[in-house]
């Protein structure tokens, strides 16, 4: 069997407001093995960037993560001191945020933010951060290496800037990339060059990955498991193929068929979940989809699913649903 | 989010350049900035050097020669007691250089330090800072200058007075220098709110930009990231601040000098030059346009330099 690189159980994160504590996480378990690219697909406020903030001990003011563990390389991050926790940040785990045209300092240049990190983690000189710096933006496919090191973010269109956070993110050599919406700002085209490079990238450097996204259709080539986020809980998690394939969660479903499909039947109408998720503080009593899940039944609304795994399958397939095993058997 | 094209071309024609020189190159195509400059260049050049190089005395007196009109030997002509004109405006903007300089230098650094700790500490300091600021500001300056002016006065006169029976040491019976504390010190007292909310909305603005969640990600220590992610973005408006804050001390010392709060005769001051032009200007108007004009045109030059710096601190703004 591969290797536990990080396995989240059962995190739980609170926000403080007014009216008390409200819960925006809910239990999430996730895992990633090494050299593995899990894709964390969900609607956008289904928590998906708090639950990557929490594990660095990035949550914002007022946001806690009130329970559960997240296991990295063996260590319990959410249990680390502050001190520890700032090497394993941009040193074991790199980051790469949504927004190229806001996460890079305006006033700094490429190379010298490029640079930070090497010289924080690892205690490089000026010369050696420099030449490696070099050579992280030549990895990231920026043409113009050497010069673009001098560049100011402003004169780098949005898809080089995101090589260069990629490159940021890569600097140290981390165990694992956390690519939160990478490509959310970006045109169409930029976003599968970016794809691309990743995928490229991972092949070369065997890092683990774990990208986020709200486009299920984004990662299908990307990703080698899947795990579908739902108002801040886990609910199906499933290695990509078998996912697209043989969907079971009804919500899984939902977001599978409201791809569209370029070469599908003229007339196919694109399908779409209606309804929304439970904001935060206003989590139904059972299943957080129930009110929105065509399968629902009473048991639905009152008790809350475990995400357990598929009966009668031989590939680990975890599903949160009461209704998904007795709708498989009965098709 | 953003005013370009997420699509623009990599540009390869430009040299890469540093962000101040980018800056100057950005300023120096400015046509008015660059006069502006100029003009405060040979101004500051005139307050270090000028008093050395006027024809005549500030203080010496010419009784034969009272009130004359501009002419060859008096180019702003003589007040009524003989002085000689462009000699004072000379030393006036001596005197203008030195309130502006350290008025706006103690406003400003109580300003940042108050206006950043109150960003990044929040809570009960934060409040009491604002509440201060506020306070401060919604009293009209001219009144809370009087009422500083009176309060700190009485104080400092006992307290030089002390020192002086102690040391016997003329310096602290010195009028002059228990005026200029007084302007200094009243004047530095109102100005420092309005810097301390800039600088404290900027770190309130800057701490939560994704740069700096990407620096934290990073791990990069506070101080670091406190020193090259949010002060250097604090800097610019902080920067444009300053300029205009220099041209408003100078029309502040005037207008305190009118109330005859500000910097006192003999020494002159272009504020006390226009306070006393004025009581003589329809019969003597250079006494008054002299002094008047200089003044005008150096807070003009003052507001259009921060103009320009404005443009060319924003290295996103440029075209
Ligand atoms: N700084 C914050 N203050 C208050 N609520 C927040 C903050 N950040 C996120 N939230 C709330 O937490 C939920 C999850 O946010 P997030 O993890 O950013 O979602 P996602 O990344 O999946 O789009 C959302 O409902 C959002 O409204
Ligand atoms: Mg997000």
């Amino acid at each position: 069997m591969s290797e536990r690189l990080l396995d989240v159980r059962d995190l739980k994160i609170e926000i403080d407001t007014r009216r008390g504590r409200a819960v925006v996480v809910d239990g999430i378990d996730l895992h990633v093995d090494k050299g593995e690219t899990l894709g964390v697909v969900g609607e956008s406020g289904c928590g998906k960037s708090l639950t990557m903030l929490s594990l660095v001990g990035l949550l914002p003011n007022r946001i806690h993560t009130t329970g559960g563990s997240a296991h990295f390389a063996g260590t319990d991050l959410l249990r680390m001191q502050p001190a520890e926790l700032r090497a394993v940040r941009g040193g074991r785990i790199g980051f790469v945020f949504q927004d190229p045209m806001t996460s890079l300092n305006p006033v700094m240049r490429i190379g010298d933010q490029l640079m930070e990190s090497l010289r924080q983690h690892k205690r490089l000189d000026k010369a050696a951060a420099r030449q490696r710096a070099g050579e992280l933006l030549k990895l990231v496919g920026i043409p113009g290496a050497e010069q673009r090191l001098e560049s100011f973010p402003h004169e780098l269109s949005g898809g080089m800037r995101q090589r260069v956070m990629i490159a940021i993110g890569l600097a140290c050599d981390p165990d694992l990339l956390i690519a939160d919406e990478p490509t959310t700002a970006l045109d169409v085209t930029i976003q599968a060059q970016i794809v691309e490079l990743v995928k490229g990238l991972k092949q070369r450097l065997g890092m683990s990955v774990v990208w986020i996204t709200h486009d299920l259709a984004l990662i299908a080539g990307l990703a080698d498991r899947i795990a579908v986020l739902y108002a801040g809980t886990v609910v199906e998690d499933a290695p990509a193929e078998l996912l697209f394939r043989d969907p079971a969660h009804p919500y899984t479903r939902g977001l599978l068929a409201s791809i569209p499909r370029l070469h599908g039947e003229d007339g196919a109408r694109l399908s779409s979940i209606g309804g929304t998720p439970p904001e935060p503080g206003r989590r139904p009593q059972g299943c957080p989809f129930a009110p929105r899940c065509p399968l629902a039944e009473a048991m639905c609304h009152d008790i809350v699913p475990a995400l357990a795994p598929l009966r009668g399958v031989a590939t680990p397939h975890r599903v949160a649903c009461h209704v998904a095993n007795r709708v498989r058997e009965a098709a | 989010m953003t005013t370009q094209p997420a699509t623009a071309p990599l540009r390869d024609d430009e040299p890469p350049v540093n962000l101040w020189r980018d800056a100057w190159a950005r300023l120096s195509r400015n046509r008015l900035a660059v006069l502006s400059l100029a003009i405060i260049g040979l101004l500051a050049f005139v307050a270090v050097f000028g008093p050395w190089l006027t024809p005549f005395d500030f203080l010496s007196q010419n009784l034969d020669a009272r009130n004359l009109s501009p002419n060859w030997v008096h180019l702003f002509g003589t007040d009524e007691l003989g002085r000689d004109v462009f000699s004072r405006v000379v030393y006036g903007t001596r005197t203008a250089f030195v309130v502006a300089i350290v008025v706006t230098g103690i406003a400003a650094t109580l300003g940042v330090i108050l206006g950043a700790l109150a960003g990044y500490l929040g809570g009960p300091f934060d409040r009491f800072v604002m509440w201060f600021t506020d306070t401060t500001m919604s009293v009209p300056q001219l009144l809370l200058v009087v009422v500083i002016n009176a309060s700190l006065k009485p104080p400092l006169v006992n307290f030089m007075e002390a020192q002086y029976e102690a040391t016997k040491n003329g310096f602290f019976r010195n009028a002059i220098i228990i005026d200029f504390v007084l302007v200094f010190g009243s004047m530095a007292l109102i100005l420092w709110p309005p810097y301390a909310r800039l600088i404290r909305a900027q770190v309130l603005s800057i701490r939560s930009r994704p740069y700096v969640t990407a620096a934290r990600a990073l791990g990069l220590t506070t101080p670091i990231i406190i020193a090259r992610y949010i002060i250097p973005n604090a800097i610019g408006p902080l920067i444009v601040a300053i300029s205009a804050g220099l041209g408003n001390a100078m029309v502040l010392e005037s207008a305190f000098s009118f109330l005859g709060v500000g910097v006192n005769p003999p020494i002159p001051s272009w504020g006390n030059m226009i306070s006393d032009g004025l009581q003589v200007w329809r019969n003597h108007a250079h006494l008054l346009a002299a002094p008047a004009i200089v003044l005008g045109v150096a807070t003009i030059a003052f507001s259009f330099l921060g103009d320009g710096l404005n443009d060319a601190l924003n290295p996103r703004g440029r075209k």
